[in-house]
């Protein structure tokens, strides 16, 4: 994920700051109760005689991340929406906080909500080091959070805590898939590229680890300095020498629009496919990076092109209400919701504990958009989908190519 | 020699592209800070604001747009600059941080206003017609776009050298410089002489920011990035300096690109090594103005 660096006293990271940790809106289905307020109507943690559920929900409002915070927010009010407003029949009241760029932001918000939010639970997150972060305090709250977006391995691996679920993905996850079919396709050597830093180091290990297991040879490898790099030049120049028959890569934002359109513009395109983590063609980037994202193809959990009813009908929705296709950030957010319906549905109350039992009951998610998926070490085990991007009437979306299984968290 | 001469062709090129690129940028900032003491922490925000017209001109849509939108930019960056003087003119006798954190401020400013008014996605402008495609170069594609950069990286550096170093205006801009107070004996007002160096100062800002859209885009923080790099080309080129700008420029240029090719495992530390290899062995840069600041 893209994130710039400059001196602190360089930018608006002043305003950010300002503005980080603390919780600008109060959205709520019925009537907002504004936080630290004492709302005598919902809260307290107890379900029973309101009947209300409060959600926090964590995303970036401010900084690099703020499209992704805007997609999340429009799939968590959708599946609202669409559910009368209720999760598992108790009416929600969201608590929406700004998660801002990194940990620096994100935790203190957590911190907030949990101290003075009165939340029942939370979702959102999309940063990996802010994940990893409040995974302590909302364990020792015992306020479970479903994190809609942070693909860090460790989020559920060795952070893992029961008051920690995870709807999106996990990095590895997602370059596996493509590692074990470009080994099937027998591809030829292929060169690995990446932001340097965790979620960068994590997509190449998944990649090559399958790639190479699968009896494919890495021809070179670039890890790019994360945040600083503008021009891709001097690494692309390294490609072709190398011998590579195919490039795969992660990135993610402004980088991902800087890579495409650079490999493109270098003459790559056309004599070393580019292959990449799905996030490379995702959302608005896709728009930006124009006709030289053609033909790209990366593997991701979602598609708006998946052939499925329900993907159909979420498609649709959230076309009328936003005026925009959905992207996968979106999605997750909206699954949260679902997940979390089912939970409250099944759980005797809105405590932690009760919500947490809910979540561990909860089995195959069959009528999610991605196609069903079930909670494998309370992080999805779902379907991964190669996609080649193609233009559509002037439209540039992500064409479902192949169902390449289900995978789980490696 | 000639086999790596061959091998690192499209690196060496691409430095001087991207040199070209930061001269352009990095010489507003340098002849403002150098000649007027103001060090104009907005010269980023400027950029961006240049970037981002050249997103509502469609610059990449015809040579129409892309020419509007830099007769635009070059009027937005006049304006800001005289606007900008005017500002800073209370603060001329105050320390320089005073005007340091007032340009801070109108950078953080314009920089949300556009993110209000364009959003925060990434925007990116393709090259004008007849420029997009890439160019043979010894066997190797090329942008032909970056060419054309660097043609007018060098054409700018000529003539804004000749404007300062062989005119009458720039005999009045090198005066003020050299004794304020004497320059306003002789009955002209030197506040209009800031005005016009700002302005111009400024006016390279937004250009620079068209002229880097279809390499760059646009979107929220390239500011920040951008004047952190023009700050560490002046500060190696040598404050005030135009030559300095253009070799400090050139410098870094080469350092981002062949620096990075050469040694990739050292991409993130090698700018900001030449930076402090730069200052230990000449501290006030290669090649500083050589008028002392009062």
């Amino acid at each position: 994920m893209p994130k710039h660096r400059a001196h602190p006293l360089l930018g608006h990271r002043l305003l950010r700051g300002a503005g980080a940790g603390v919780l600008v809106t109060a959205l709520a289905a019925c009537g907002g109760g504004s936080l630290g307020g004492d709302d005598g109507g919902g809260g307290g943690g107890g379900g029973e005689e309101g009947g209300t559920v409060r959600v926090g929900l964590v995303i970036p409002q401010a900084g690099v991340y703020t499209p992704l915070g805007e997609d999340m927010q429009q799939g968590w009010e959708l599946f609202l929406e669409q559910n009368g407003g209720e999760l598992g029949g108790y009416t929600v009241e969201t608590v929406t906080a700004d998660e801002g760029e990194g940990p620096d932001t994100g935790v203190p918000a957590v911190q907030r909500l949990l101290t003075e939010g009165n939340v029942d639970a939370m979702v959102g997150i999309v940063n990996s080091a802010t994940a990893l972060g409040v995974a302590e305090q909302v364990t020792e709250a015992q306020v479970p959070l479903i994190v809609a977006n942070a693909g860090a391995e460790a989020v559920t691996q060795d952070a893992a805590s029961d008051y920690v679920w995870r709807s999106s993905f996990t990095n590895k996850q997602v370059a596996a898939a493509m590692g074990e079919h470009l080994a099937a396709e027998g591809i030829g050597p292929v060169y690995v590229m990446a932001p340097d830093y965790a979620a960068g180091q994590e997509v190449v290990d998944g990649f090559t680890e399958a790639y190479t297991a699968g009896g494919g040879t890495v021809a070179g490898q670039a890890l790019t300095p994360f945040g600083t790099t503008q021009d891709f030049q001097p690494f692309l120049s390294a490609i072709q020498p190398s011998g590579a028959a195919a490039t795969f890569v992660f990135y993610a934002g402004g980088e991902a629009v800087s890579f495409v359109q650079q490999y493109d513009a270098f003459g790559l395109k056309g004599s070393v496919p580019l292959y990449g983590s799905g996030f490379l063609t995702e959302g608005s980037v896709l728009d930006a990076q124009g006709p030289s994202a053609v033909g790209v193809r990366t593997t991701l959990h979602y598609s708006t092109e998946i052939d499925n009813e329900a993907n159909a009908e979420f498609v649709q929705a959230y076309q009328d209400a936003y005026g925009e296709l959905p992207t996968t950030y979106a999605l997750q957010a909206y699954d949260a919701a679902n997940v979390l319906d089912r939970a409250l549905e099944e759980a005797g109350g809105t405590s932690g504990e009760a919500i947490v039992e809910g979540l561990d009951a909860v089995e195959e998610v069959e009528d999610s958009p991605r196609g069903p998926w079930t909670f494998t070490n309370q992080t999805p085990e779902q379907p991964i989908y190669l996609r080649e991007v193609v233009d559509e009437g002037g439209t540039l979306v992500n064409a479902v190519v192949e169902d390449l299984g289900v995978y789980a968290q490696p | 020699m000639i086999g790596w001469f061959d091998a690192n062709l499209v690196s060496i090129l691409n430095g001087f592209a991207i040199g070209s690129l930061l001269f352009i940028l990095a010489v507003g900032l340098s002849i403002v800070f150098g000649m007027m003491d103001v060090l104009n922490l907005a010269h980023g925000a400027f950029f961006l604001v240049g970037s981002y017209l050249s997103v509502t001109f469609l610059a990449g849509a015809s040579w129409g747009g892309f020419l509007t939108a830099l007769g635009v930019a070059a009027l937005v960056g006049l304006l800001a600059g005289g606007v900008l003087s005017g500002m800073t003119e209370p603060l001329a006798r105050r320390p320089i941080l005073d005007q340091a954190l007032l340009t801070l401020g109108i950078s953080l400013i314009v920089a949300e206003v556009l993110s209000i008014v364009y959003g925060n996605d990434v925007r990116s402008v393709r090259p004008p017609p007849g420029l997009r495609g890439s160019t043979d170069v010894a066997g190797d594609a090329y942008p032909t776009y970056r060419l054309l950069l660097i043609g007018i990286g060098l054409a700018l550096a000529l003539v804004v050298w000749l404007v300062v170093e062989r005119t009458s205006v720039g005999a009045l801009v090198r005066a003020s410089v050299a004794d304020r107070e004497m320059v306003s004996a002789m009955g002209i007002d030197n506040r209009k002489v800031k005005v016009a160096v700002l302005g111009l100062g400024s006016m390279l800002a937004t250009v620079a920011g068209v002229l880097a859209a279809p390499v760059y885009g646009a979107r929220p923080g390239l500011d920040e990035t951008i004047l952190l790099l023009a700050l560490v080309v002046i500060v190696i080129g040598g404050l005030g300096s135009i030559r300095g700008a253009l070799i400090g420029a050139l410098v870094i240029g080469q350092v981002e690109s062949l620096g990075r090719a050469l040694l990739p495992d050292l991409a993130s530390f090698i700018l900001f090594g030449t930076l402090a290899l730069v200052l230990v062995v000449r501290p006030r840069g290669l090649f500083a103005g050589k008028v002392a600041h009062s």
